[in-house]
């Protein structure tokens, strides 16, 4: 009785988010890179930062590549829900040029590695 | 300035005139060619006055007659326009008729699929054949391929839908596809 209940357990469905299948969430995932991918001249022109159009393309890229090892499904609708939530916010002008700008993280300082730095800034 | 606020002035001339027939001659003639001026844009005053003549009010000239004349130049105005053609011609040397694209052909096609192929930075140009898969042969991951289909889009201008973009693989494979659309054949 106990076995069963385990292996009721093992097999159980997990609901979906969005996608039933990798193929599925596959083709979200590249429909939702085509559509930044098309849109960033647009981003570039209307926020007006000092970035060119392959720059952004490159973050683009790696913003994508960053999740590529990501295999489960249900992480990934959740990743391309975001991703289009930051292109409507993009899109709409509902962001300003410092949330586009945070892309690159270029105001935030990189984590100290040697100890004494570490120290002196007080982490671990 | 239309023809209609043409008229308008002349008829607003011909009532500041009414009240002042008995005035000099001067006035009205000061008045009634200033308001001639504002009829006759600058680069035809000297055809006109060619045509007309020196023109001379007298005090004697009545409502009617100023109608006349200036109803007479309007018509030449429109005429003028008319006959020498020179606002037409130059709308007619600015229409461009977009609907018509130039014919393909499956070898322009071969070539354009190609160009584009080889201008794609992450292609190697000298790997590239028509039979060469994007993913093993030319070594393009995904979002290359996404990359590569957006290119072809925007070089034949008609969206390709994921469904088919998924399943072009090979340039080959897009040359057979774009030759499908644009209804080309041996």
């Amino acid at each position: 009785m106990a076995g069963r209940e385990a292996v009721k357990r093992a097999v159980q469905q997990v609901r979906p988010i969005l996608s039933v299948d990798r193929e599925e969430a596959r083709k979200r995932a590249l429909n939702l890179y085509k559509a930044w991918y098309r849109q960033i001249p647009y981003i570039v022109m209307d926020y007006d930062i000092p970035m060119t159009v392959e720059q952004c393309r490159d973050k683009l890229r790696e913003e994508f590549v960053k999740h590529r090892n990501v295999t489960d499904i249900r992480v990934i609708d959740m990743l391309v829900i975001k991703g289009q939530m930051e292109l409507k916010e993009s899109v709409e002008i509902w962001k300003q040029k410092g949330h586009i700008m945070r892309y690159w993280k270029e105001s935030q300082d990189p984590k100290p590695t040697d100890f004494l730095s570490k120290f002196i800034q007080g982490v671990n | 300035m239309s023809f209609t606020q043409i008229a308008r002035s002349c008829s607003r001339l011909a009532a500041t005139l009414a009240p002042r027939r008995v005035a000099s001659g001067i006035l009205i003639q000061s008045q009634a060619s200033r308001m001639m001026h504002r009829i006759a844009v600058p680069s035809m005053t000297s055809q006109l006055s060619q045509k007309f003549g020196v023109r001379s009010y007298s005090a004697k000239s009545t409502i009617e007659d100023i109608k006349f004349r200036v109803l007479k130049v309007v018509s030449a105005y429109d005429k003028v326009t008319a006959e020498k053609e020179c606002r037409g011609r130059w709308q007619t040397q600015l229409v461009r008729r977009y609907s018509a694209k130039p014919p393909l052909s499956l070898k322009l096609i071969n070539e354009r699929v190609l160009l584009v192929l080889k201008l794609y930075d992450k292609i190697d140009p000298s790997k590239l054949n028509v039979e060469s898969h994007f993913i093993n042969d030319l070594g393009l991951d995904s979002l290359d391929h996404v990359e590569v289909i957006m290119a072809m889009e925007d070089e034949f201008g008609f969206e390709i839908p994921d469904s088919d973009a998924e399943k072009l693989l090979k340039p080959a494979d897009i040359i057979k596809y774009v030759a499908d659309k644009e209804d080309v054949y041996e």
